[in-house]
């Protein structure tokens, strides 16, 4: 499903050179749920914007459901990110000018989805997630949690191949943490692909498989102890 | 389309948006009255006078030393003999006043000569047997005046001519069957047979009070003695009008200086009466221009000014529409589509203020009705104007790459 082969992703300025990612190797079998983790700074950023295509890379390979996707020119890139790639920010990322109902829309709307079609996946996502009762609500009238069901909602809506969640939990507490985590989870029982970036342990030991970061490439989970010490406590605290 | 997302996006923004349709509004309204205004005065800055205006000038003659309407005639005689035998000088005649001077004689016309209202103002140019073609009137019915039929008249006399040529605008308007000549008019001294009919003879006065016989004018076959001055027009042979000009001061001067030929406005081609007589129509529609386009300029400033706010407030927006899927032309569509909306609510209310400007200066200044066009032009002009500012944030905004969505400020 997503496939990077020797990818890198440098900054340059006039004086220097910063690799974000270098000799970057993943590959994302579909039907996974993947945590990519490490510390801050280590690139799960710029990995998670890459693959979402939200930012071009230097140099290597990039295969997004068998498309290598490095020659794309944007409104292909765009067509790909609508059409494929369901996205879940750590602030929500709604518009806060439109509702519940029409912020779902957006992306169906891009892909020029007809009325009837729209709206039937709109309260068919919004259900999903619980908040086909806050259809007309506006972002600012929603806890936190809500919002990043909204959130999901959207990008579960156009029924995306890959989703991609940028630290899906970052900014709720605990509870709203845990229903979101919960919903994911759901997601993939469901047969979704999901990549999610994240520097929590707890929710790094809930998927199947763990890609650490440091330094812009994928290392051994045992390379960084205090992190692995993390995953395999919260795995074996996890509720059987 | 998003129209729908758009209307409600733009509901969360209601001073902004209600700003700025109000202000395209306003400008709708004053632009359309204004270009109505700028069309009638263009309008009338072109109106014909009827003359072969190319090839003449007008001499303003004041006497020193003239003390009877019978001296006055004799100097006037005299004159016209000097000035119609100049070399550069094709034809010359006396008259009371002359096309777009600003001021002269008006007089009620009659049919019979009880009647109580006039059936029509009428300019009154006097005139000699040379007026029609020293002025390059082109005469279509009847004949011009015999050379004894020309009398000096006094100031004083009640204004009663034996015979008259009339524009075709006053005939039509006194015998609409197209008969005129031979037919019998009043002035009001009495009555006089009409002998010729010319094309166009254009009014003294170009003001509005004049605008209903503007070119509703009479001939008629006197010379005006008058002790205080005359007016000469003469006509130039082709292309020698400055030298006539020159030639024309200096012989008079020659052959009796006993008179004022004032250097401002003594002597002047028919050119710069022209350009005088419409000093007035030309400021204001070059005023109403000014006010057109600094209002646009204005209008336009705040699009841009707004949409560029509202860029920058939705970056991040912008970035996760992208993310969403949205391509940098979806992007454009939709500023454009916004200002679109807010212009068009804008100019709806700009058409009801337009009307409403336009019927109180009907009623307050008499002006004519406002013409659709006129609003429809406005219309196209000031949604053309919102597209066009708009353009340039909304390309801005098109280039937000949708990264943005994940940057945390």
């Amino acid at each position: 499903m997503l496939k990077m082969t020797h990818l890198s992703k440098v900054y340059r300025t006039e004086v220097v050179e910063t690799y974000a990612l270098r000799d970057f190797n993943i590959n994302v079998k579909e039907g996974e749920f993947v945590a990519v983790t490490g510390p801050s700074g280590s690139g799960k950023t710029t990995f998670l914007t890459i693959a979402g295509l939200l930012e071009t890379f230097t140099g290597g390979e990039y295969h997004l459901d068998g498309v290598e996707v490095s020659n794309l020119n944007d409104n292909a890139r765009s067509k790909i990110r609508n059409e494929k790639i369901g996205f879940i920010f750590q602030a929500f990322n709604l518009i806060p000018d439109l509702n519940v109902f029409d912020n779902v829309e957006v992306p169906l709307r891009y892909r020029g989805m007809k009325a009837a079609e729209r709206k039937q996946r709109i309260m068919d996502a919004l259900e999903r997630v619980g908040l086909a009762s806050r259809a007309k609500h506006y972002p600012a009238e929603l806890s936190g949690g809500q919002q990043q069901r909204v959130a999901i909602a959207r990008a579960l809506a156009g029924s995306p191949r890959l989703l991609l969640a940028d630290e899906p939990t970052g900014n709720l507490d605990t509870q709203m943490a845990r229903g979101v985590m919960e919903l994911l989870e759901e997601i993939h029982r469901e047969g979704a692909t999901i990549v999610m970036v994240t520097h929590d342990p707890e929710l790094a030991a809930r998927a199947q498989r763990n890609v650490h970061i440091i330094d812009g490439q994928v290392v051994d989970l045992a390379e960084d102890p205090r992190f692995h010490h993390a995953v395999h406590a919260a795995r074996n605290n996890a509720p059987a | 389309m998003q129209i729908k997302p758009i209307l409600s996006a733009l509901r969360r923004h209601k001073a902004g948006t209600f700003l700025i349709a109000m202000q395209i509004a306003l400008t709708l309204a004053i632009v359309c009255n204004a270009l109505f205004i700028i069309h009638q005065r263009v309008s009338h800055l072109s109106e014909p006078t009827g003359l072969d205006e190319a090839d003449i000038f007008v001499i303003q003659n004041e006497w020193v030393g003239t003390s009877t309407p019978q001296q006055a005639d004799a100097k006037i005689r005299e004159d016209l003999v000097v000035l119609r035998q100049l070399a550069g000088v094709q034809d010359a005649t006396p008259s009371n006043s002359y096309p777009l001077r600003g001021g002269g004689w008006d007089d009620g016309i009659k049919l019979k000569p009880d009647q109580q209202q006039d059936t029509t103002g009428s300019t009154v140019y006097f005139a000699d047997d040379h007026f029609i073609d020293t002025l390059g009137l082109k005469l279509i019915a009847g004949r011009n005046f015999r050379a004894d039929e020309i009398a000096a008249m006094d100031v004083r006399d009640t204004l009663a001519p034996p015979q008259m040529i009339v524009t075709k605008a006053l005939a039509d308007k006194l015998f609409p069957n197209g008969d005129a000549v031979g037919k019998t008019i009043y002035m009001v001294g009495g009555p006089g047979t009409i002998v010729g009919v010319v094309d166009v003879l254009q009014a003294q006065s170009v003001d509005r009070w004049a605008a209903e016989f503007a070119h509703r004018s009479t001939i008629i076959p006197k010379r005006l003695a008058s002790t205080i001055g005359t007016f000469y027009i003469v006509r130039a042979r082709p292309g020698q009008l400055d030298a006539a000009m020159k030639a024309a001061s200096k012989a008079l001067f020659a052959h009796n200086p006993r008179r004022i030929i004032n250097e401002q406005d003594g002597l002047l081609s028919f050119t710069e009466v022209r350009s005088r007589a419409y000093e007035r129509d030309r400021g204001m529609a070059i005023l109403m221009g000014v006010i057109c386009v600094v209002l646009l300029a204005i209008t336009a400033a705040g699009i841009v000014g707004l949409t560029s706010f509202w860029v920058g407030q939705r970056r991040k927006q912008i970035g996760v529409r992208r993310a969403l899927g949205a391509t940098q032309r979806d992007i454009l569509n939709y500023f454009m589509t916004e200002n679109l909306l807010i212009s068009s609510a804008g100019a709806l209310f700009g058409v009801l203020l337009a009307v409403a400007i336009n019927l109180w200066l009907v009623t307050r200044f008499e002006m004519n009705r406002l013409s659709l066009v006129y609003v429809l032009a406005g219309v196209v002009i000031l949604l053309l104007l919102g597209q066009g500012a708009v353009l340039a944030p909304a390309m801005r905004a098109s280039r937000v790459p949708p990264v943005e969505a994940t940057r945390s400020v």
